[in-house]
């Protein structure tokens, strides 16, 4: 493989693990959040700017940055997660702008609007974005399935009635927030080390939008079909970088592509590509039986 | 010197009052945050500066004014077919409203980004003088028209919405739509006329914010963050609370960016929403609209 295809894969991943967190925040528990990207900016500028200006290695850096994105979370969910989920949604848009005029703001550190670019080089850096993809899918998959994601999603289908069951609602919201936050500056961590240069505009609430049409593209009760979307959707740019329109490459038209699928896909089948399927080995298994089944009865009905 | 500070400040709360009466109309109705308003003001702002280049000698102001919010409400009136109707025939979860006024918002900047590029475009100027004195106090014309136009646009919108027919079905509709479908409310008429009203808002609120701050695609989601903190402030869903707190945040905003910085004030009007949370989640006119998740 060359470089060009290992940074793709890497980037894939990445994209894939901020989607699967946030599968745990919106696909679990229902909650909008669009700051998701401002958790991977604080991870990304703490860790280097810290480790560069304090002369830490970086993984010691990276281990604070992400206790202080779950401060952040938590210190952001206490107050509004008590409130509608309206404030929720329209806070973390004025989160993640804020965090983005902090970095400008902070220019002298962090370099402002050209970039911090005094990155070190990962070796090994596919390999630990692998295994850490695994282990968020595996981690994610099993909190699904557990009691705790049992009342995620009857809190996420009424909220009324699950507080009826004695479920703490407010307090499994902000659990799942900083869950949801302290994956998100992972995330950003390796986003950083992949891209070699971190700029604020990369941390946008653009971005956190994106994640989240990548979640509802394939459908917010799959994990499996957030995983594939997250790739397939990440890995469309790529595909068509060599055609061009209206003399600019197609690469540019990406979110605008983005956008008109999802708009396509909320008005036709709003429960996304997958629905409330997931793709197991059980599942593909009994797909090849069927296949198999239905080429035999094929063959008996020719005789 | 300070008052014209409090002039500046109440010319620029009334645009972000502009912004949040048209976001909280919207929210009122449908109960929704749309975000698409910061991309239909985007869309404005380019739309009034070509109308304003297109003709030689340029059209007069109010002209311009007029032409966008027409184009202001077609466009939204376009977004609520393409993106809400079928949801709300659907009568599908309020997140699915959530995600396509998100697109529709990001949709339109990148639109008007891969077609215009990112740059600021100077709008033309409007008028031959741009200052005028009373006494020994200096006013932008600008400022002032701004002012007017906000004030009659939002007076007219609350005379609207208190005196008229048409505005008792749309605080029936707002307080429970079901029931007022029962009292005999097309509730589809009033749904377009919400999105008509909330396409000249945000149509005037695009050429305000064109003329002072430039046009460029991010113009209106960055300014529309400032009408949410004003709604959030105000009391979602109210429409003089959020004048109030647009207003109140227009001179917070002018007072800390003479005295401290530009980039500091977007941080500290934030803590500001933050602590207001904290302390009163309702909002200063402390109607909080309660409903079931």
């Amino acid at each position: 493989m060359n470089a060009y295809q290992i940074g793709l894969i890497i980037q894939i991943c990445i994209s894939v693990m901020t989607v699967v967190a946030i599968f745990a925040m919106t696909g679990l528990a229902g909650m909008f959040s669009l700051g998701q990207a401002a958790y991977m900016a604080i991870g990304a500028y703490i860790t280097f700017v810290l480790s560069r200006f304090l002369d830490i290695p970086y993984y010691l850096t990276g281990i604070l940055a992400i206790i202080l994105c779950i401060l952040l979370s938590w210190l952001i969910a206490v107050p509004t997660l008590k409130l509608r989920r309206d404030y929720f949604a329209l806070i973390t848009v004025g989160f993640s702008q804020m965090i983005v005029a902090l970095v400008l703001l902070f220019e002298e550190y962090t370099r402002g609007s050209i970039g911090f670019s005094k990155i070190p080089r990962a070796d090994n850096l596919l390999w630990i974005t692998l295994g850490a993809l695994v282990l968020f899918v595996f981690w994610i998959r099993n909190l699904k399935y557990s009691r705790f994601g049992r009342m995620a999603i009857a809190l996420k289908n009424d909220e009324i009635a699950a507080q009826s069951f004695g479920i703490d609602v407010y307090h499994l919201k902000i659990k799942i927030y900083i869950l949801a936050s302290a994956i998100a500056g992972f995330a950003g961590i390796l986003m950083a080390l992949r891209n070699r240069v971190i700029t604020p505009d990369s941390f946008g609430w653009a971005h956190s939008s994106e994640m989240q049409i990548f979640l509802f593209f394939g459908g917010t009760n799959s994990l499996t079909g957030a995983i594939l979307s997250a790739a397939s959707l990440k890995l469309l740019p790529e595909l068509i970088r060599d055609i061009t329109l209206f003399g600019t490459s197609m690469q540019e038209y990406r979110t605008i592509i983005y956008a008109v699928l999802i708009i396509l896909v909320i008005n036709f089948r709003p429960q996304g590509i997958l629905g409330e399927k997931e793709i197991t080995f059980k599942w593909v298994g009994n797909l090849i039986n069927r296949f198999k089944k239905s080429t035999v009865t094929e063959k008996e009905s020719y005789d | 010197m300070a008052l014209q500070l409090i002039i500046n400040g109440i010319s620029v709360g009334a645009i972000y009052a502009l912004i949040a009466v048209g976001f909280a109309v919207v929210f009122n109705i449908m109960r929704f945050s749309n975000f698409a308003h910061g991309g239909m003001i985007s869309a404005c702002a380019f739309i009034s500066f070509f109308f304003q280049r297109a003709f030689d000698p340029p059209p007069p102001f109010y002209v311009t004014i007029l032409f966008t919010a027409v184009c202001g409400t077609i466009l939204a009136l376009l977004i609520d077919t393409v993106a809400y109707r079928r949801i709300r025939i659907k009568n599908s979860p309020k997140i699915y409203y959530f995600l396509m006024s998100l697109t529709f918002a990001i949709l339109i900047e990148q639109v008007l980004n891969v077609f215009y590029g990112t740059n600021m475009y100077g709008f033309p100027k409007v008028f031959q003088s741009e200052t005028f004195m009373i006494g020994s106090i200096i006013f932008k014309t600008m400022n002032m028209v701004i002012l007017a136009v906000s004030v009659v646009i939002l007076s007219a919108l609350i005379l609207l919405i208190n005196k008229t027919k048409i505005g008792l079905a749309i605080r029936a509709v707002a307080i429970n739509a079901d029931t007022s479908r029962l009292m005999g409310i097309n509730s589809s008429v009033i749904v377009t006329t919400i999105f008509s009203i909330a396409g000249i808002l945000a149509g005037v609120a695009g050429v305000f914010l064109g003329v002072q701050y430039g046009v460029y695609p991010s113009v209106g989601p960055s300014m529309m963050l400032k009408g949410f903190i004003a709604s959030i402030i105000g009391g979602l869903g109210s429409l003089s609370g959020a004048i109030f707190a647009a207003i109140a945040l227009g001179l917070i905003e002018i007072f800390l960016t003479f005295f401290i910085g530009a980039t500091e004030a977007t941080v500290i009007m934030f803590a500001i929403m933050l602590g207001f949370l904290f302390i009163r989640p309702q909002g200063i006119a402390g109607k909080f609209v309660e409903d079931k998740a």
